[in-house]
């Protein structure tokens, strides 16, 4: 009897041991993994939103009510960003799609100006294969294939558009032209952007 | 065995995935490019070095029938603890090896050191251990991202080889799960046949 309360205690001083180092790390980390993630946020916004205008930007959410949520499906809200440069004229949008991929839910973020064509876009968040769908965060194996595109022109050659897929990875590709689609159809739906700037 | 020989026993003679078949599973899920190899290996190897220094030094205080837990306890709590320190001071690396470092928990080659070296073994001899076996699985999985990659991508570590014609239309199967598997047979079948040579040879 004796012998197994010895054994638990060593098994609990062990745990113990583990627990207060691990709450330690995590009360100093904490709140730099906060700012990290805040900051990388910003730069991304700041480095999408650059296609749109040269100086200082400002951001401002827009509340649009008429605004229809495409991504209900991957429980995800269609928030727009409204960028602005310092003369206080209006650039354009930032807005994040999000598509239901081969392995995982694709963040894109997408630049949009006034006219309703794609400035620029960056990946936030993808676990695809690696090798495959995971090329997608390359920006000059695919992405770069969306500037100064309006939304008619997004659509994959496979389904009669002109974008090339990523050779093996038609899912990825296909989630993340038609996710950023979807956006831009929900923002012209509701009059942020006009009609179609596709037609250049 | 002398400290250079633990260093160097893990990298060829007993090196963990050719030889002792350990660390299948980020062998297979990791090594399609060079580049993840590379993180998975580095990752892994501090680990490694890590919980063989601490389990090493607590030997004689952790009982024998409870020892396997106590590892897993120490293993588990030095990746998360590697997780938010990485995530918090070194962000950049963070991103690229984000995804690999919870899967170094169930790295078996990280527990078969522990139970099998370090538990019997003195500090500085199983930090050796550790770099040594971490550096010979570092080893083995850029070894098979280098076929897969080459095959499956035309690259290697990002660098196009094979040409923009070849990348368009590659062997695709070498990327995906069952290229892995047909190549690791090859070349657990090669070091098997070395080492049956060399065998032959000494008798």
């Amino acid at each position: 009897m004796g012998e197994i309360f010895k054994l638990g205690f060593m098994l609990m001083l062990v745990a113990v041991i583990a627990a207060v180092a691990l709450g330690y790390v995590n009360s100093i980390t904490l709140p730099i993994i906060a700012e990290q993630k805040e900051q990388a946020k910003l730069d991304a916004m700041i480095d999408v939103a650059g296609s749109l205008g040269s100086g200082e930007l400002s951001f401002d959410s827009l509340s649009v009510p008429s605004l229809e949520n495409p991504y209900a499906e991957v429980d995800q809200t269609l928030a727009v960003v409204s960028v602005t440069d310092s003369t206080g004229s209006e650039l354009g949008y930032l807005f994040v799609a999000y598509g239901r991929g081969y392995s995982s839910t694709i963040q894109t973020m997408v630049a949009v100006n006034t006219l309703g064509v794609i400035t620029g876009t960056t990946i936030l968040f993808q676990q695809e294969t690696p090798g495959l769908g995971a090329n997608v965060s390359n920006p000059a194996k695919f992405m770069y294939q969306f500037d100064d595109l309006g939304y008619s022109s997004l659509l994959l050659s496979k389904d009669g558009g002109d974008l090339d897929a990523i050779t093996g990875s038609t899912i990825t590709s296909r989630a993340v032209t038609s996710s950023v689609r979807a956006g831009m159809e929900a923002l012209s739906a509701s009059g942020i952007i006009p009609g179609d700037g596709g037609v250049l | 065995m002398s400290l250079a020989q633990e260093f160097t026993k893990g990298i060829v003679k007993e090196n963990p995935i050719f030889r002792q078949a350990l660390g299948m599973c980020p062998f297979l899920a990791v090594t399609s490019s060079v580049e993840n190899a590379l993180g998975m290996g580095a990752a892994a190897t501090f680990v490694l070095v890590c919980s063989n220094f601490l389990v090493s030094l607590l030997r004689k205080v952790i009982p024998a029938s409870v020892r396997i837990p106590s590892y897993i306890v120490i293993i588990a709590a030095f990746v998360t603890i590697v997780d938010l320190l990485m995530n918090a001071y070194l962000p950049a690396l963070h991103k690229s090896l984000g995804i690999f470092i919870p899967l170094i928990v169930v790295n078996c080659i990280i527990l078969g050191r522990a139970e099998g070296f370090a538990n019997k073994n003195k500090v500085i001899s199983s930090l050796f251990d550790g770099i040594g076996m971490g550096l010979g699985f570092t080893l083995a999985m850029v070894v098979m991202a280098t076929f897969r990659e080459i095959l499956g991508n035309g690259s290697w570590l990002g660098f196009n080889l094979l040409g923009e014609a070849y990348q368009n239309q590659p062997l695709l199967i070498a990327i995906l799960a069952p290229g892995a598997f047909i190549l690791m047979g090859f070349i657990l079948g090669f070091f098997n046949i070395m080492e049956k040579r060399n065998r032959g040879g000494a008798r």
